[in-house]
C-alpha cells in the first residue's frame, strides 16, 4: 500500500515497546546458549518467540495492551513458576527506568542481543538476526529512542510510570467523588482484564442503548430527574468523570452507572493511551473494511464509529479513518454520514492514501480525485440513485481521462456497466454517449445494452493491459453474465440487409468462465501478505484466551508438540480474501448458468462447491444465494417438505443479512406450493395471489425496480391468473409481460412467457392458437440453449397436439419421446410426471395401441408419475394419473387394482376440496 | 436600562474585583466598556471631549434604522447587588501570588496559595493551576507532534481541578468566579450541556465577567439551545445576546440590540467594531470602512478585528490603505494572528501568492484554529492553481467550523476548477444551506449546473430564480436567466426577464453589452409577436448604440414600417448616422 509505506516514520518508542524490548532480552540474553535459564525445552523457548512475533503483528485494535493484559498473556503461555518468573523480571525491570539514564543505559544495553555483522554463528548462541522480523522491530525501537529528544524522554519516563502504577494499583472501581485528589484518573484505566477492547464497545453500545431506553421509559415516573436524563440523551458522549458524577441522579438507568463502561469515552487523559504501530493499525483497518464487506450487520454502528473516532483524536493525519466511517455508514445505511465521510476523506487524502491499486506514479501531485468520483458513483448506486451515480460516473470518466489514469478509467468502466446491468436504466442518451462512446462521434445512437457491451469490452482491455488481475477476473465474470442473459446480435449493422439473427452463445460463457478462474493461478506467486500476517498474529492471540486451548497446552508443552503451534505455522493460503470471493462467485454463475441452458445436476454440484469451499471468503449475500440456489433444488426434486426445512435452516443463518433474498425464495417456494395444491380453493388461490403481490412489492425496492423480479412476479401473476381458470385475464397480463420484456430486450425471459401463453390457450382449450406460441418459444430456446425449457415446451407442444384429437397421437408420442431424455435426465418431479402422464394419454388415444398387450407400458409411467407427485403434494395431476389407471385397469378386468387406484384417486381429489385436513407447511412458515 | 450612573458604579467595582483575580482579559472588556459609557456633559474633561466627538460623529452618519433608547420588551433589571469582598485586607501570600501569577509564575503562585482558604485566593489558585496546565499543554503538543498529526496532549490539571471544584459546587460554597472556571473545564472535557448550566449559574450571580459570557456564547450554537438558557435580566445579558446572534447569523437581530447598546455605552470601541462585524457580513463595505477608520482614529495601536478592516481593504482594492494598516500591525505587533492575516492580505492584493500563503501559515502557526486564515489561504492556493492544497485548506476550516460557507464555497470552486462539477455541486449546497441569502453562492451553483459537463440547464433556472431574488449585486442572474430561457426556447420567459433586466439597468443607469443585449432581444421578440409599437420604441433605443446591432435595428425597423402598409415608408436618413 502506497500510503503506508511513505508513513514508516511512524513508529514512536512506547511503555508497551519498552517492555517487548525487556522481552526479546530475556528470550535471547547475549551470552547464552541454547536454551536459556528459565526454559526448560526449546518448544517453550520457541513458544515465547512465537508470542513475541505475534506481538509485533497482531492487528486487533487500535491501542496496545495494557502492562496487565501483557501480564495475563504471558501467564497463558507459559508454566506457572516460569510465567511468575517472567513477570517478576518484566515487572522489576521496567520499575527500574526512573531516571533519562537509565533509559539510556537500557537501549545501549540492548543492542547486545542483535548479532552484529561479523558474528559468526558458534554452537547453539541465541542471539537475533538484525534481519529477522524481531531483529528489525528491536533495531526499530533502537532508532527512534536514539532520535527522541530530551523532552520525549522525559515523556517516555512518565508514560512509563503511568503504565507501572496501572499495574500495581489495581483499583477498585472509580467512586464517583473520588475524594483521592489528583492525578488519579489513571485509575480509569484499571481492569481490562479479559477484555477484548472491541467486544467491549459492543457491550457498552448496547448497555447504553438499554439504559436510555430504561431511562426514556421511566421518565413519567420520575419527574425529578428529567434534566439529567435528558443531558444523557442528548450528549451521547459523555465522558466518564461526569458520567459518574451524573450517576448519582440517574440510579434508575441502571447499567449506565457502571464506571467501567463509561470509561471507555474517556479516550485522552494524561497520555496513557498509546496507538499501536501505524502498520498494525492499517491492517486493522483493512481488516474491519474487510469485514464491513463481508457482513455488515455483524459490526455495529456505533461501536466501530467510537473506535474510530478515538482514533481519529489520536492520529489525526491518518485519513483512512474517514474511509473506514464512510464504509461504515454506508453498510448501516446512514446516506448523509456516508455522504459527508466521503467529501472528508478525499478532500483530506487527495485519493492518494490507502488505495492499493494505485500505482506510484512518480511525484504526481495533482491529486487523484477521480477515484473520489468514482467511490461517490458506486455510493449512489448503493443507496440506489442509479440516476445521480450514472451522472457522477461519468464525471469520473471524464476526469480520469483527463488525468491519464487508467487504472481509476477500467474501474469505472466496470462499476457503469455494472450499474447497468443491475438497473433496467431505459436510456442513457446524453449521459454517457457525451463523454465516452467512440460510437458516438460516429453518429450512431446505441441500445443500453450495447453500451453497456461496449463499456464493458472497454474495461476488460484495460484491465488486461494495465493487469489488474481482480477487476479482470470480476469483469470476465460480469462478460460472462451479459452473455448469459443479453441475446447478441452484430453490434453495428450497416443497411439493412444484415442478418438480424439472435442468439446466445455458451461456448463464450464457459470461455468467460475459466478466463476468471485463472487469476488464482496467478495469485498463488503474488505475495500480499500484510493482513494475513497480522490476521494470524490476531487469532493466535485471540485463542490464548480462550481457557481450554491454553490448558491443554500447559499440560503437554514438555512435548513440544502443541496444537496450537502447527495451526500458526501452516498458511493456509496466500491468496486474498477478495480473489476467493471472486472465485466463489464464478461458481454461482456457474450453478447460474448451468441452471438456465438445463442441466440441474450441474447447477446443484456448482452451488454445492460455492456452499462448501467458498463460505469463509464469500460476502453473505453471495453465500445466501448458494444456499437458495439448493433450496430451490430440494423443492424441485425433492419437495417442498424437504425445502422447506432446509428454508428454515437458511434463514437463521442468514438472519437478517440478505432478508430480502431469503424472503423472496420464501415467496416463490409458498407461491409454487399454493399454486399445486388447491387449485379449485379459493381462498388458497387468494393466498397465491397474495404472495404474487407481495413479490411485486419486493420488485421494488426503494433502491429502484429490480427488472428480474419484476418479471417473476408478473409471471407469477399470470399462473395464478391461470389456475383460477381466468384465462382472459391471464392472457392479458401475459401479453404485457411479453411487451416489456421485449422492450427492455429480456429476450430469454421471453421464452418462458411465450411458453405461458401456450400453456394458458392450452388449458383454455384453444389448442389451435396454443401451438404458435409453442412453436416460437421452441425456437427461442433453441436459439438460446434453454435446453429444459426446451424440454418442457415439447412437452406442452405435443399436449397441444394430443388435445386437437386422437389422429396426432403418433405425433405428440414422438415429440414426447424426443423430450424423454432431457426431462428425465435433469428435469425436476413435476417435469417428469407430466411428461408420463403425457406419454399414457398419447398411448391411450392412439387408435393403434393395444391396452391389452402394451399396458404395462401405461401403467409403469402412471405409476412413476404418481408417485413423484405425491413427493410434490400436486393433487391434480396425481389425481389424474390414478384416474388413468382406473380407467386402464377397468379395461383390464382388474377389478382389485381399479379400486385401489379409484381410492387414491378420492384421496386426492379430497384433499384438493379439504386442504386443511394435512399437515400444511403454509400454516407453520406463514 | 439601568441610568448610566449605576453601569458605571457597577463596572468600576468589577473591575477591582476582575482584575483582583488576574481574569485580564474581562478586566480589559470592563474596563474599555466603562470608558464607553457616555459622559453627563456637565463632566467633561477636555481628553474624554476629544476622545468622543469623533465616534458620536459615525453616529450621526450612519445612523440607519434608530431604534435606540427603547428597551426590546418592556423588561424590569433585575439590580444585582456588587459583590462584597470578603477580605477586605489581601493576605500576603495572596500578594505574593498574585506578583508571581502577574509574572506568569502559575505553579509558584499556585504553590504559594495551596493553604489559603480566602476566596480570592482560592480562586487565584485554581486559575493558576488552570494556566499552568494549558501553558504545559502547548508546549507538549509541540514535544509530542506525532507523525500522523498532534498527539493527545491535554491539561493535566483538568482532572483533579474539575473534582475540587464539583465539591466546591456540591457544597454550595463555590462563588461565580469559580463557577466560571468550572465551565470551563467542564467544555474542555466535553461535557457541554452541565458547562452550559454552570456557566449560566456564574454569569447570573456574577454578570460583569465578560469571559464567562463568550465560554457560553461558544456553548450556544444553535437559537434552541440560546432559547433554553434560564439568564435573568441584566445589562450585561445584551452584550452576550447581541453577540450571540451575530454568531447565530442573525446580523439584524445583532444590530439592532448594538445600536439599542449605544445608547449607554456610546463610545464603545467594543461596540463599534461589533457593529462593523455585522455590517461587513451584510456586505456593506463603505460603513466597515468608515467605521474602523474612526476606530483607528481613537485607538491606533488596535490590532483586533483589523483583519476584517483588511478584508475590506481589499475587496475595494486599496492599495495604498491595506499597505499602510499592514505597516501599521506590523510596527505594533507583528507576532499576532491578525497582523500576519493582514499582511498575507496585502501581498495577494498585490498577487504575489507565495508570499501571501508564507503569512497566512504563519498565521496559523500562531493560532491553529484561525478560520479566516485557512479560508484564505485556501483562496491563494486557488490562485496558485495548486488545487489539492487548496482542498485541504478548505477542509481543514470546514473542520474548525463546519458553518463557514466561504470554506464549503471554496471547496466547490475548487473542484469545479478540477474539472468534477458534479462532485462540486455537494459543497455548493452545503454553502448555500448556511448562506441562503447569498446570491453569489447562487449563482456559483447556477454555474457548476450550466458548465459544458452538466448542461442541468433546468437547475440552473431555479438557481439563478433564487440569486435574482436575494438582491443580487452584480446583476448577473436577471442576464443569465434570460439568456437560458431563450436557449430553452421559451421567448416569453426570455423576454420577461430582458425587460426585468433592463429596467434594473435603467435604474441604476448601467450601460454595455448586457444593455445591447436585451434590447436587441426584446425588439425581435415584439416583432415576432406583431407588437410593433414596443418592438419600434427598443429599435429607436438601440439606435444609439454602435456596432452592427445599430444596423440590425435599422433593418428591423424598415421591414416593420414596410409590413404596416398604413405607415408611410419612409427610410432612417432622418436620424443622425
Amino acid at each position: 500500500m502506497a500510503g503506508m509505506l511513505k508513513q514508516s516514520g511512524a513508529f514512536t518508542i512506547t511503555p508497551h515497546k519498552v517492555s517487548l524490548c525487556i522481552l526479546f532480552k530475556i528470550y535471547a540474553p547475549p551470552g547464552q546458549f541454547s536454551v536459556p535459564f528459565p526454559f526448560v525445552s526449546v518448544a517453550q523457548h520457541n513458544r515465547l518467540g512465537l508470542f513475541l512475533l505475534a506481538l509485533t503483528k497482531s492487528c486487533d485494535g487500535i491501542l496496545e495492551p495494557k502492562l496487565d493484559e501483557l501480564i495475563h498473556q504471558l501467564r497463558m503461555i507459559s508454566q506457572d513458576w516460569e510465567a511468575s518468573w517472567l513477570i517478576d523480571q518484566l515487572i522489576s525491570r521496567l520499575s527500574c527506568l526512573l531516571s533519562p539514564e537509565d533509559l539510556f543505559n537500557f537501549f545501549t544495553d540492548i543492542r547486545g542481543i542483535l548479532a552484529g555483522p561479523e558474528t559468526s554463528l558458534e554452537d547453539d548462541q541465541v542471539i537475533l538476526d538484525p534481519n529477522s522480523n524481531l531483529g528489525i522491530f528491536l533495531r526499530r525501537c533502537i532508532l527512534s529512542f536514539n532520535l527522541l529528544p530530551f523532552e520525549g524522554v522525559c515523556h517516555l519516563l512518565t508514560n512509563i510510570g503511568i503504565y507501572c502504577k496501572e499495574e500495581f494499583s489495581s483499583c477498585p472501581p472509580y467512586e464517583e467523588t473520588g475524594l483521592d485528589d489528583s492525578s488519579n484518573n489513571l485509575e480509569t484505566y484499571s481492569e481490562y482484564e479479559n477484555m477484548d477492547l472491541e467486544n467491549f464497545f459492543y457491550e457498552k453500545v448496547s448497555e447504553e442503548i438499554e439504559a436510555r431506553k430504561e431511562a426514556s421509559e421511566r421518565v413519567p415516573f420520575h419527574l425529578h430527574t428529567p434534566n439529567a436524563l435528558l443531558s444523557l440523551v442528548d450528549d451521547i458522549d459523555v465522558p466518564a468523570d461526569s458520567a459518574s458524577k451524573q450517576s448519582d441522579k440517574v440510579r434508575v438507568a441502571g447499567p449506565y452507572e457502571d464506571p467501567q463502561s463509561s470509561m471507555v469515552h474517556d479516550s485522552d487523559p494524561s497520555g496513557a493511551v498509546f496507538l499501536r504501530t501505524n502498520w498494525q493499525i492499517q491492517g486493522y483497518l483493512q481488516e474491519q473494511a474487510d469485514n464491513i464487506e463481508k457482513n455488515s450487520n455483524a459490526i455495529s454502528l456505533n461501536g466501530f464509529e467510537n473506535i474510530l473516532q478515538q482514533l481519529q483524536k489520536l492520529a489525526p493525519e491518518l485519513h483512512r479513518v474517514h474511509f473506514l466511517s464512510y464504509l461504515n455508514s454506508l453498510s448501516h445505511s446512514d446516506y448523509f454520514a456516508a455522504l459527508e465521510y466521503l467529501h472528508c476523506y478525499f478532500d483530506y487524502s487527495a485519493g492518494k492514501e490507502g488505495f492499493d491499486f494505485v500505482p506510484a506514479a512518480g511525484g504526481n501531485s495533482a491529486g487523484r480525485y477521480e477515484i473520489a468520483s468514482l467511490c461517490l458513483g458506486m455510493m449512489h448506486f448503493h443507496f440506489g440513485h442509479p440516476k445521480l451515480a450514472l451522472e457522477v460516473l461519468t464525471e469520473a470518466v471524464r476526469v480520469s481521462q483527463q488525468h491519464s489514469n487508467d487504472t481509476c478509467l477500467a474501474y469505472t468502466l466496470a462499476a457503469i456497466s455494472n450499474l447497468l446491468f443491475e438497473n433496467g436504466i431505459s436510456s442513457t442518451a446524453g449521459i454517457l454517449g457525451s463523454s465516452y462512446s467512440p460510437f458516438n462521434s460516429m453518429g450512431i445512437s446505441l441500445s443500453v445494452q450495447q453500451q453497456l457491451f461496449v463499456l464493458l469490452r472497454g474495461s476488460l482491455k484495460r484491465a488486461e493491459n494495465l493487469k489488474l488481475k481482480r477487476l479482470l477476473a470480476s469483469n470476465h465474470l460480469a462478460m460472462a453474465k451479459f452473455e448469459l442473459t443479453h441475446v447478441q446480435r452484430p453490434l453495428l449493422s450497416f443497411g439493412p440487409k444484415s442478418s438480424m439473427k439472435l442468439t446466445t452463445c455458451p461456448v463464450s460463457v464457459s470461455k468467460e468462465l475459466r478466463s476468471s478462474s485463472q487469476l488464482i493461478s496467478d495469485f498463488s506467486s503474488e505475495s500480499s501478505a500484510m493482513t494475513i500476517d497480522g490476521a494470524f498474529s490476531t487469532t493466535w492471540l485471540r485463542d490464548l484466551q480462550k481457557p481450554t486451548g491454553s490448558l491443554i497446552f500447559c499440560q503437554d508443552s514438555g512435548s513440544g508438540n502443541s496444537s496450537n503451534v502447527p495451526q500458526f505455522c501452516a498458511q493456509p493460503t496466500s491468496i486474498p480474501g477478495s480473489v476467493l470471493q471472486v472465485l466463489g462467485s464464478s461458481y454461482i454463475l456457474r450453478a447460474t448458468a448451468w441452471e438456465l441452458y438445463g442441466s440441474t445436476p450441474m447447477a446443484r454440484i456448482n452451488a454445492l462447491v460455492h456452499a462448501t469451499c467458498f463460505a469463509d471468503a464469500s460476502s453473505s449475500s453471495d453465500a445466501a444465494l448458494a444456499y437458495i440456489k439448493l433450496i430451490q433444488h430440494l423443492a424441485v426434486f425433492k419437495g417442498y417438505k424437504e425445502a422447506f426445512s432446509a428454508l428454515k435452516i437458511a434463514e437463521e443463518k442468514f438472519l437478517s443479512v440478505s432478508k430480502s433474498q431469503i424472503l423472496l425464495l420464501k415467496l416463490q417456494l409458498l407461491h409454487e406450493h399454493a399454486l399445486h395444491g388447491w387449485e379449485l380453493c379459493r381462498g388458497r388461490l387468494k393466498l397465491a395471489q397474495k404472495l404474487c403481490d407481495e413479490l411485486g412489492v419486493l420488485a421494488s425496492p426503494v433502491t429502484g425496480v429490480d427488472m428480474e423480479i419484476k418479471t417473476e412476479a408478473s409471471l407469477r401473476h399470470a399462473r395464478t391468473l391461470l389456475a383460477a381458470k381466468q384465462f382472459r385475464e391471464a392472457a392479458s397480463v401475459a401479453h404485457s409481460l411479453f411487451c416489456m420484456c421485449y422492450k427492455y430486450n429480456l429476450q430469454v425471459e421471453n421464452a418462458s412467457v411465450l411458453l405461458l401463453l401456450a400453456e394458458i390457450h392450452k388449458k383454455s382449450g384453444n389448442a389451435v392458437l396454443g401451438i404458435p406460441y409453442a412453436l416460437a418459444s421452441l425456437s427461442f430456446c433453441i436459439s438460446f440453449n434453454l435446453d429444459l425449457l426446451k424440454a418442457s415446451a415439447t412437452l406442452t407442444l405435443a399436449e397441444l397436439w394430443l388435445s386437437l384429437g386422437p389422429s396426432h397421437a403418433t405425433r405428440a408420442l414422438n415429440l414426447v419421446h424426443g423430450a424423454f431424455p432431457i426431462i428425465l435426465g435433469h428435469g425436476g418431479l413435476e417435469l417428469r410426471s407430466r411428461a408420463y402422464i403425457v406419454e399414457a394419454k398419447c398411448y391411450l388415444s392412439d387408435t393403434n395401441f393395444n391396452v391389452f398387450e402394451d399396458y404395462n407400458l401405461v401403467i409403469d409411467s402412471l405409476r412413476q408419475a404418481s408417485e413423484e407427485l405425491r413427493l410434490l403434494e400436486f393433487h391434480e395431476l396425481a389425481a389424474e394419473a390414478f384416474y388413468l389407471m382406473a380407467m386402464v385397469y377397468d379395461k383390464l378386468g382388474k377389478l382389485e387394482e381399479r379400486e385401489e387406484a379409484a381410492t387414491s384417486f378420492q384421496q386426492h381429489i379430497s384433499a384438493l376440496n379439504n386442504p386443511q385436513d394435512h399437515d400444511d407447511p403454509l400454516v407453520s412458515i406463514y | 436600562m439601568s441610568s448610566k450612573e449605576s453601569c458605571r458604579s457597577e463596572l468600576r467595582i468589577a473591575i477591582r474585583q476582575l482584575s483582583d483575580r488576574c481574569l485580564y482579559s474581562s478586566y480589559k472588556w470592563a474596563a474599555e466598556q466603562l470608558i464607553g459609557i457616555e459622559q453627563d456633559p456637565s463632566k467633561f474633561t477636555p481628553s474624554n471631549t476629544r476622545f468622543q466627538r469623533g465616534s458620536s460623529s459615525i453616529r450621526r452618519k450612519y445612523r440607519t434604522h434608530d431604534i435606540t433608547a427603547t428597551p426590546i420588551s418592556g423588561v424590569s433589571y433585575v439590580a444585582t447587588p456588587v459583590m462584597e469582598e470578603d477580605e477586605l485586607v489581601d493576605g500576603d501570600f495572596y500578594l505574593l501570588a498574585k506578583s508571581y501569577f502577574d509574572c506568569r509564575e502559575y505553579k509558584r503562585a499556585a504553590h504559594v496559595l495551596r493553604d489559603q482558604i480566602g476566596r480570592k485566593s482560592l480562586f487565584l489558585r485554581f486559575y493558576a493551576l488552570y494556566l499552568a496546565g494549558e501553558k504545559r499543554k502547548e508546549e507538549e503538543m509541540i514535544e509530542l507532534d506525532g507523525p500522523l498529526g498532534k498527539s493527545d496532549a491535554v491539561n493535566q490539571e483538568l482532572v483533579s481541578l474539575e473534582r475540587e471544584l464539583s465539591t466546591l459546587r456540591k457544597n454550595g460554597t463555590v462563588d461565580p468566579f469559580c463557577l466560571y472556571l468550572y465551565g470551563l473545564i467542564l467544555k474542555q472535557k466535553g461535557n457541554e450541556t452541565l458547562a452550559r448550566t454552570v456557566l449560566v449559574e456564574s454569569v447570573n450571580s456574577y454578570p460583569w465577567n465578560w469571559n464567562a459570557w463568550t465560554e457560553l456564547q461558544s456553548l450556544c450554537t444553535t437559537v434552541d439551545i440560546l432559547n433554553s438558557l434560564n439568564l435573568s435580566s441584566h445589562w450585561m445579558k445584551d452584550f452576550f445576546l447581541a453577540s450571540v446572534y451575530q454568531e447565530l447569523r442573525m446580523h439584524n437581530e445583532s444590530l439592532s440590540k448594538y445600536e439599542y447598546l449605544l445608547g449607554t455605552f456610546g463610545f464603545s470601541n467594543y461596540i463599534q467594531a461589533q457593529i462593523a462585524k455585522a455590517q461587513y457580513s451584510l456586505r456593506e463595505f463603505d460603513q466597515v470602512e468608515a467605521i474602523f477608520e474612526e476606530l483607528l482614529r481613537t485607538d491606533p495601536y488596535r490590532v483586533e478585528d483589523m483583519d476584517m478592516y483588511s478584508n475590506v481593504l481589499y475587496a475595494k482594492e486599496c492599495f495604498s490603505a491595506l499597505s499602510h494598516l499592514a505597516h501599521r500591525v506590523f510596527m505594533t505587533d507583528k507576532y499576532r494572528p491578525e497582523s500576519c492575516c493582514i499582511i498575507g492580505n496585502y501581498y495577494s492584493l498585490k498577487g504575489q501568492h507565495e508570499k501571501a500563503v508564507v503569512y497566512f501559515r504563519r498565521a496559523l502557526k500562531l493560532n491553529r484554529n484561525y478560520l479566516s486564515a485557512w479560508t484564505l489561504m485556501g483562496h491563494e492556493f486557488v490562485e496558485m492553481k495548486s488545487t489539492p492544497a487548496a482542498v485541504d485548506a478548505y477542509r481543514r476550516a470546514v473542520a474548525v467550523d463546519p458553518r463557514d460557507y466561504r470554506a464549503w464555497y471554496g471547496l466547490g470552486q475548487a473542484y469545479e476548477m478540477m474539472g468534477m462539477p458534479f462532485y462540486a455541486l455537494h459543497y455548493f449546497k452545503e454553502a448555500v444551506f448556511l448562506q441562503a441569502k447569498d446570491s453569489r453562492l447562487w449563482i456559483a451553483m447556477a454555474q457548476c449546473y450550466e458548465t459544458d459537463q452538466l448542461r442541468m440547464l433546468d437547475e440552473a433556472i431555479k438557481c439563478y430564480k433564487r440569486a435574482a431574488n436575494c438582491n443580487d449585486n452584480e446583476a448577473i442572474a436577471l442576464n443569465q436567466l434570460a439568456k437560458l430561457h431563450s436557449e430553452l426556447g421559451r421567448p416569453d420567459e426570455a423576454a420577461f426577464y430582458y425587460k426585468k433586466d433592463l429596467e434594473r439597468m435603467e435604474s441604476e443607469e448601467r450601460d454595455g453589452p448586457n444593455m445591447v443585449e436585451a434590447l436587441s432581444y426584446l425588439a425581435k421578440y415584439y416583432k415576432s409577436t406583431k407588437k410593433f409599437e414596443e418592438a419600434e420604441v427598443y429599435c429607436t433605443r438601440l439606435l444609439d448604440y454602435g456596432g452592427p446591432e445599430r444596423e440590425k435595428a435599422k433593418s428591423l425597423l424598415r421591414g416593420m414600417r414596410s409590413t404596416k402598409s398604413s405607415f408611410p415608408p419612409s427610410d432612417g436618413d432622418h436620424f443622425p448616422p
